[in-house]
C-alpha cells in the first residue's frame, strides 16, 4: 500500500496516467490474473512478423510490452540452403514493399542470392493474342510533355533522361522472394532486437495454439483491474489480456471472428496452382530479367523468375484442371505448362480433359502449327525443362474483405483482413502496406499519448487502408472477370484497350505506379 | 508465268533496300515465300478484289467451281476458317484428322471398292452419288488462299467432305440441291462462303424458289444447328458405316428426295399436259 504522500502525488496525476499507474503495478499481479501485454499479435507470417519488426524499430514503440503467437515452429529457419531447390511459395515483393522492410532493417538479413528481381513484364491475352509490356521507361516517363519535349530537334532530354535513368538506383518492377527467406528474415532482426542494445522485448510463443480468446471478467473489488472490454488470450502458457490485440491470423482469422467482424466476397471457383520450375538457359545476377502473364479463359498463367535457371510458376485454373495437373508425370507437367504459354486456350483445355493423355507427344505436335504471332508470345519466352520435384500444389482461390479493420482493442492486418485474387502479385504486399501502416498508427497514437486500443488511435489505420485495399481489391477482382470471357464483344475490348495502353507511356507509368504501391 | 510487269529499274530499287524494309515491301513485285506448297500470299487489296471479282463470276456462271473455290477462302478470314478449326480442335475425332491430315481422291478412295460394299453403308452411298452425278473425288480445287497452313487444310478438307454432305444427304449436285446443302453447311460450319452462295436463289425459278423456302432451307438450317460438326467425321473409317446409323449419330433428318419429288412434278405435268392435249384434240374432233 503506498504512503499517503505518494497517494496524493498520485491522484494529482491526469485520470489517464493514473490509470496507466495502476495496470503496470497490476502487472506483477499473483498468478491466476492475466498478464497484461499492451500488444499482442496472433500469427507470425510476413505480415505478424513485419508488424512487430516495425514496432521494435521504431523508438516512439519499441518499449511496448509485445507478445507474438503463432502455431507453427518459427525458430527453425525454414530457408533450404540447396540453391537448386527453391519453394514454391514465392511472392513478388513490389519497390515500396522493399522500401518498408530496408527501413526495418528485414531485408540485409534476407539471402538475397535466392531473390530475384525482374525489370520488365510482358502480358498478353490468351484469345485474341494482344499484349502490353512494362518496363522501368514507362514509369518514368512523365506525360506528354515529355513526349513533346523528346521530339524537338537538338533537344538534349534524350540525354539527360538517359543519365537520370541510369542513375535511378534499380528500374526494379518487383523482386521475387521466397516466403520462407522473408519470414526468416523478419525472425532474424527479431532475434538482433532482442541480443542487441534493448532487453528482449517480445515474448514469442511459436508451437502454442491459441485455445480461446474471450473478453476478461469484471472487476471484483476497487483494487482489481476490469478487463471486461479487453481480449483475453488463452494459451498453453497461461492467459494474457492485451491491449490491442492484432489479428495477422491468416484468412480464416480467429481474431476476425472473436471480434464479429464480417468478411463478405466469394470464391472463386479457381484453383491457385504453384510449382517451382526449371528453364531452359541460367541467368546470371546481372541480367535483366521479365515476369510473363497470360490471360487464359480459365485463368491467367504466370512465370516468375528465380535465380539462376529456376521459375515461379502461379497457374489460376479451374479445380477440375488443377486436379489433373497434379496428376501428371512430370514430362506432362513440363510439357502442359509450355503448352498453357504457347497454345492455343483449345489446345490447353484438350489436353487437360480426363481422357486426354500423353502431353509431351500433343505438344510436340501442336507447337509447330501454332505460330507465335498469332498467339501473342512475347520473342524471347524462356523453354521450360522441368519441374522441381515436389513443388507442384494448389489452393482454392476466393475474394474477402473485411467490414472494418479495427474493433474495440482489436486490428486485423494481412489475410486476416483481405484475400486477393493472385492475378497481381498484391496480396503479401498490401499484407506489408497494412503492417506498416499500423506501426505507424501505433507510433503515433504513442507520441501523443492515446490508448493504442483504443478507436481514437486506430480508426487512422482503418481509413487509411481500407479504401486502399478495396480498390486494389475490386481491380483485380474486375480483371479476373474480364479475362474470363473467352470470346465476343469482351475479348475485343479488353483487347484494344490493352493494346491503346500499349501505345500510351504516361498512362502504362500510372498503373505500373499503381500496382507497386507508389503513393 | 513471266512477271512482265517488273521493270529492271524498281527491282533493282527493291534489291538496294536494307534486306529487313526488302521484306516489308509486300506488293507484287514481292512477295514473302510461301507457307506451304501452291500457297499465294495476298495482301488486304488483293484479298478484297478477289472476295468480289469471285462472288460476281460464280454468280453469273455457278458452274465455275473455280471461282466458287475462291471466294471461299478470300472470305474465310478472320475469325470463320479459325473457328471450324477450334471445333475440330476440341473433338478428338477433329484432332486426329487434323493430326493425320488425311485427303480424298481417287488414288485415296478406291472407287472398285466402294462399289462393293454393302447397300445403305457409306461408301456405297458415296460411289452411288458420283456415278449418278458423274463426278469424281479428283474434281476438288487445291486451297491456296489461306496463310495458315492448318487453316489451309482445315479448308481443304472441308471442300473434300463436301461430296459426303451429298451423299449422306442424298441431294443431287444440281443447282436446288447444290443450294439446300449450302444452307445447311452455313448453319453447321459458318462459313460465310456458304452464305454468300445462297445469292444464287435469284436463279430459281419461281416454282423451284418456292419449294426451297418452303421445304429445304428449313430443314437446312433445323438440321444444320441440331446436327454435330461434320468437319469432325472422319469418313474414310465411316465408309462402312450404315447411313442411317451415321445421320442418327450426328443428327441430320435425311431431307425430301428432290430428284423424286421432281420426276412426280414432271410426271404430273407430263400427265396434265397429255390430258390437255387430249382434251384439245377431242374438242378439235367433236368441234365444240
Amino acid at each position: 500500500m503506498p504512503s499517503p504522500a505518494l497517494l496524493k502525488r498520485l491522484l494529482a496525476l491526469p485520470p489517464s496516467l493514473r490509470r496507466s499507474f495502476w495496470s503496470s503495478s497490476a502487472t506483477a499481479a499473483p498468478a491466476g490474473k492475466p498478464d497484461i501485454y499492451d500488444v499482442v499479435c496472433v500469427g507470425g507470417g510476413p505480415a505478424g512478423l513485419s508488424f512487430v519488426s516495425a514496432l521494435q524499430s521504431h523508438p516512439a514503440t519499441r518499449a511496448l510490452k509485445v507478445a507474438l503467437i503463432d502455431s507453427q515452429d518459427l525458430t527453425t529457419s525454414r530457408t533450404a540452403n540447396d540453391a537448386e531447390k527453391y519453394s514454391n511459395r514465392c511472392s513478388s515483393l513490389t519497390p515500396s514493399s522493399l522500401r518498408f522492410l530496408e527501413g526495418i532493417g528485414a531485408w540485409e538479413k534476407a539471402r538475397e542470392e535466392r531473390t530475384q528481381a525482374y525489370h520488365a513484364m510482358d502480358v498478353w491475352d490468351g484469345v485474341s493474342g494482344s499484349k502490353i509490356h512494362f518496363d522501368m521507361v514507362d514509369k518514368q516517363s512523365h506525360g506528354v510533355l515529355d513526349s513533346i519535349a523528346e521530339m524537338v530537334p537538338g533537344s538534349r532530354f534524350q540525354a539527360s533522361r538517359r543519365k537520370y535513368e541510369t542513375s535511378a538506383e534499380d528500374g526494379v518492377v518487383a523482386t521475387m522472394c521466397e516466403n520462407s527467406n522473408l519470414t526468416a528474415a523478419l525472425l532474424q532482426r527479431l532475434k538482433d532486437f532482442g541480443a542487441g542494445e534493448q532487453l528482449a522485448q517480445v515474448q514469442m510463443w511459436d508451437k502454442t495454439k491459441v485455445d480461446s480468446i474471450d473478453l476478461g471478467p469484471e472487476a471484483v473489488d476497487e483494487k482489481s483491474l476490469d478487463l471486461s472490454q479487453w481480449p483475453i488470450v488463452t494459451t498453453q502458457h497461461g492467459q494474457i489480456a492485451a491491449r490491442l490485440l492484432v489479428g495477422a491470423d491468416g484468412a480464416n482469422s480467429p481474431v476476425r471472428q472473436f471480434a464479429g467482424i464480417p468478411s463478405h466476397g466469394w470464391d472463386y471457383n479457381q484453383h491457385g496452382l504453384v510449382a517451382t520450375l526449371h528453364l531452359d538457359h541460367p541467368f546470371t545476377a546481372s541480367e535483366l530479367r521479365t515476369a510473363y502473364q497470360r490471360f487464359l479463359p480459365t485463368g491467367p498463367i504466370a512465370l516468375l523468375p528465380l535465380p539462376d535457371n529456376k521459375a515461379s510458376l502461379v497457374w489460376s485454373t479451374n479445380p477440375q484442371h488443377a486436379a489433373r495437373l497434379k496428376q501428371l508425370s512430370p514430362s506432362d507437367f513440363t510439357a502442359t505448362v509450355n503448352a498453357a504459354f504457347r497454345l492455343m486456350p483449345v489446345d490447353i483445355n484438350y489436353m487437360l480433359t480426363p481422357s486426354a493423355s500423353n502431353q509431351a507427344e500433343e505438344f510436340a505436335w501442336r507447337e509447330p502449327a501454332t505460330p507465335a504471332s498469332s498467339t501473342g508470345l512475347p520473342s524471347p519466352f524462356p523453354r521450360i525443362t522441368g519441374v522441381q520435384e515436389g513443388t507442384v500444389a494448389s489452393f482454392p482461390l476466393r475474394m474477402r474483405h473485411a467490414d472494418t479493420y479495427t474493433g474495440h482493442r482489436l486490428a486485423l492486418i494481412g489475410d486476416a483482413a483481405h484475400t486477393i485474387h493472385p492475378l497481381a502479385g498484391q496480396g503479401l504486399n498490401l499484407g506489408l502496406a497494412d503492417a506498416e501502416a499500423l506501426a505507424t498508427q501505433l507510433a503515433y497514437g504513442m507520441e501523443h499519448g492515446m490508448d493504442i486500443g483504443s478507436c481514437w488511435c486506430l480508426d487512422g489505420y482503418n481509413s487509411e487502408r481500407w479504401a486502399a485495399n478495396n480498390a486494389m481489391i475490386g481491380v483485380v477482382d474486375k480483371l479476373k472477370k474480364v479475362y474470363s470471357a473467352g470470346s465476343g464483344p469482351v475479348v475485343w475490348g479488353r483487347s484494344l484497350g490493352l493494346e491503346v495502353i500499349d501505345r500510351l507511356g504516361a498512362v502504362k507509368g500510372a498503373f505500373m505506379g499503381a500496382a507497386a504501391g507508389t503513393r | 508465268m513471266k512477271p512482265t510487269t517488273i521493270s529492271p529499274l524498281s527491282l533493282k530499287r527493291v534489291l538496294a533496300l536494307p534486306p529487313q524494309l526488302r521484306s516489308r515491301t509486300f506488293s507484287i513485285l514481292n512477295r514473302p515465300p510461301p507457307n506451304y506448297a501452291g500457297h499465294v500470299p495476298l495482301t488486304l487489296v488483293e484479298r478484297g478484289a478477289l472476295a468480289l471479282g469471285s462472288a460476281f463470276g460464280s454468280l453469273r456462271n455457278p458452274h465455275r467451281h473455280d471461282l466458287i473455290a475462291a471466294l471461299g477462302e478470300a472470305t474465310a478470314k478472320p475469325y470463320f476458317v479459325s473457328r471450324l478449326r477450334r471445333a475440330m480442335l476440341e473433338n478428338p475425332t477433329g484432332r486426329r484428322i487434323l493430326k493425320d491430315q488425311p485427303r480424298i481422291s481417287s488414288q485415296t478412295m478406291s472407287l472398285e471398292k466402294l462399289r462393293q460394299l454393302p447397300d445403305n453403308t457409306v461408301g456405297r452411298a458415296y460411289a452411288a452419288w458420283l456415278d449418278r452425278e458423274g463426278v469424281t473425288p479428283d474434281t476438288r480445287d487445291a486451297v491456296k488462299y489461306i496463310d495458315d497452313p492448318e487453316e489451309a487444310y482445315v479448308m481443304q478438307r472441308y471442300r473434300e467432305t463436301h461430296d459426303f454432305t451429298h451423299a449422306i444427304t442424298g441431294l443431287p449436285v444440281i443447282i436446288e440441291g447444290e443450294l439446300a446443302i449450302k444452307a445447311f453447311e452455313f448453319a453447321n460450319t459458318v462459313l460465310p462462303m456458304t452464305a454468300l452462295s445462297l445469292v444464287a436463289v435469284v436463279r430459281l425459278k419461281p416454282i423451284e424458289r418456292k419449294r426451297f423456302f418452303e421445304t429445304y432451307l428449313p430443314w437446312a438450317l433445323s438440321n444444320g444447328l441440331k446436327a454435330e460438326e461434320v468437319v469432325n467425321v472422319y469418313w474414310e473409317e465411316e465408309l462402312a458405316t450404315d447411313v442411317d446409323v451415321l445421320r442418327r449419330r450426328l443428327g441430320i433428318e435425311k431431307p425430301p428426295d428432290l430428284r423424286e419429288i421432281r420426276q412426280v412434278l414432271k410426271d404430273q405435268k407430263k400427265a396434265e399436259k397429255a390430258a390437255r392435249e387430249a382434251r384439245e384434240r377431242l374438242g378439235a374432233a367433236t368441234g365444240v
